[in-house]
């Protein structure tokens, strides 16, 4: 028997169809982008070897991506190292392990911390305005004007960026490694009065070649993720400042998902499958 | 409008016979293109001849950038298609590949509307941009074919050369985007509303400069615009662009004497008319 539906329930389930459409919409149009990007990605490998010809362009965003980020990465780190000393340091203390602090540390910010802090502040700092610079240029359609002359825009202006950041990142995450782990020896001395000395000995005892090399392997996949998402989103800005303000905002969002995606996949074949292959 | 009917006012003008001693150069033939469901394009017919300055008028929405889309190669056609006239066999717009593309786009300069010079690159880079990156030319050569392009569209080079876009006037940033639609010499040049937001001065140069280049150059030139006084001062021929069709074209004398309402209203500037209908109805947001 057919029963008359309220009002109430017509609204719910109008809105909740309607949410459930909306997220499908937005899930199906994030795969795109990232086939897009991953189409992008390719295109601009296939040019690498023309990279020569693009090699002041490359120094430039190096210049821009990576020597712009040092001041503010290591600050970020230096403070997040700092802050995880005390946090951990204090219960560390009251079970009369705190010698173990600088282990804590240096195996967070080799295999975590490191690439992750450089991942947020690249994407944040340079895959925006890498998106911002490239939607501005195709609004002015200076990137079909570039296509006119028969310069291929993937080699001329996304082949250096994304190289960039791949060459600057694993930099980057070494420097946040170095500058976290004296944030947190700085703790350790200054507040639980441990050495420095034993601080970096703890730390030297956990972290394993593999560690540090999966680090910098991440950060490399991070880097190449960041610039492809940022000159996608440039590249297919339409609708003028609006969009280029939409271009940017999706580069920030879509990259932090894909940063954390490809991290939770890197680090569980690194401690699930390649510790046990090692020993 | 009185007596003409929608179907007078759309209907799309005969192609002419090419008169004697013209050469078709580009030929458009029933060119159509949709975005979706929105009909943009709805059956082309043009010739353009060599050596000639046509100029394609239309009002907001009635085709002219996806039409000038299609000549820059950027775009493909739904139906129709363009033909480019070549030494040996003639290339189809339409159809060529990614090679046949790049060596038409040579053949070609293109005058953007608002320059589309790259910002982060100085005058020199921008306008030799095309000889270092596509001729692979090296430096001592492209400095000198720099200074000769700016010197034909009356810019004092060796002032300029080291700054960067933003640093000039819109009518020096214009000159400069000139400048680099022809220095590889191309064959045929693609102004997109190259009077657009410039001063009248400004204005007058423009035209002045895109026949001077068509005397000098023997360029074939085609000119997409809104702006009537720089039609009819540059053009050897205009066709007039109405909801993706050309319902009219002619010598300027042919164009000013034809009583088609849409021409009659663009030309007398009334705000009644088919084109005021058209915008009323929507058509001019494609």
């Amino acid at each position: 028997m057919n029963r008359k539906t309220t009002i109430l329930e017509r609204y719910d389930r109008s809105t909740s169809v309607k949410a459930v459409e909306r997220i499908g919409a937005s899930a199906i149009s994030n795969i795109q982008v990232a086939g897009r990007a991953v189409l992008l990605f390719l295109d601009a490998c296939a040019h690498l070897p023309q990279i020569g010809r693009s090699a002041a362009t490359l120094v430039r965003q190096i210049d821009v991506s990576g020597i712009g980020s040092i001041v503010v990465l290591s600050l970020i780190a230096f403070l997040t190292g700092m802050i995880m000393a005390v946090q951990t340091g204090s219960e560390l203390e009251k079970f009369g392990v705190i010698s173990n602090l600088g282990a804590i540390i240096g195996a967070t910010f080799v295999r975590e911390m490191g690439p992750i802090w450089a991942a947020i502040i690249m994407l944040s700092r340079v895959g925006a305005a890498m998106a911002a610079e490239l939607g501005t240029m195709t609004v002015n359609e200076e990137v079909d004007a570039l296509r006119v002359m028969s310069i291929n825009p993937v080699r001329f202006l996304v082949l250096p960026r994304i190289l960039a950041l791949v060459i600057a990142m694993p930099l980057l995450t070494v420097l946040a490694d170095i500058v976290g782990m004296m944030g947190g020896a700085m703790v350790a001395s200054q507040m639980f009065n441990r050495p420095t000395d034993e601080f970096m000995a703890s730390a030297r005892s956990v972290i394993t070649g593999l560690d540090f090399f999966s680090g910098l392997g991440k950060s490399v996949v991070f880097g190449a993720i960041i610039g492809t998402i940022a000159c996608d989103r440039g590249l297919n800005t339409t609708d003028g400042a609006e969009g280029v303000g939409r271009a940017t905002t999706q580069t920030v969002v879509l990259s932090v998902v894909f940063v954390l995606l490809s991290d939770l996949v890197m680090t569980s074949f690194v401690q699930v499958f390649l510790k046990q292959a090692v020993g | 409008m009185m007596g003409w009917t929608r179907e007078q006012l759309e209907a799309p003008a005969p192609l002419s016979p090419v008169p004697a001693g013209k050469e078709p150069l580009i030929r458009i033939r029933q060119l159509v293109k949709r975005f979706g469901r929105r009909l943009i394009l709805r059956g082309i017919d043009l010739d353009v001849y060599r050596g000639e300055t046509l100029v394609i008028l239309g009002g907001s929405g009635s085709g002219k950038t996806t039409l000038l889309r299609h000549l820059m190669g950027m775009l493909r056609s739904d139906e129709g298609g363009i033909t480019v006239a070549d030494v040996g066999q003639d290339l189809l717009l339409h159809t060529a590949d990614t090679q046949a593309l790049e060596s038409y786009r040579r053949r070609l300069g293109v005058v953007f509307q608002g320059a589309a010079l790259l910002n982060s690159l100085t005058v020199y880079e921008n306008v030799g941009l095309p000889l270092v990156e596509v001729d692979q030319l090296p430096p001592s050569e492209v400095m000198p074919r720099v200074v000769e392009a700016l010197r034909r569209v009356y810019l004092p080079a060796h002032e300029i050369l080291s700054l960067k876009p933003a640093s000039l006037s819109g009518g020096m940033r214009k000159r400069v985007g000139i400048a680099r639609a022809i220095i590889q010499n191309p064959e045929i040049i693609l102004y997109d509303e190259p009077t657009t937001g410039l001063d009248p001065v400004t204005v007058n140069g423009v035209n002045e400069l895109t026949l001077d280049l068509q005397a000098k150059l023997g360029v074939t030139s085609i000119v997409i615009t809104h702006d009537l006084d720089a039609a009819f001062k540059i053009a050897d021929r205009i066709a007039m662009l109405y909801l993706g069709r050309i319902i009219a074209i002619g010598t300027r004398e042919e164009i000013r004497a034809n009583q088609h309402p849409v021409l009659q209203q663009l030309l007398t500037g009334s705000t009644t008319g088919p084109l005021t209908e058209a915008y009323l109805a929507g058509h001019h947001v494609a």
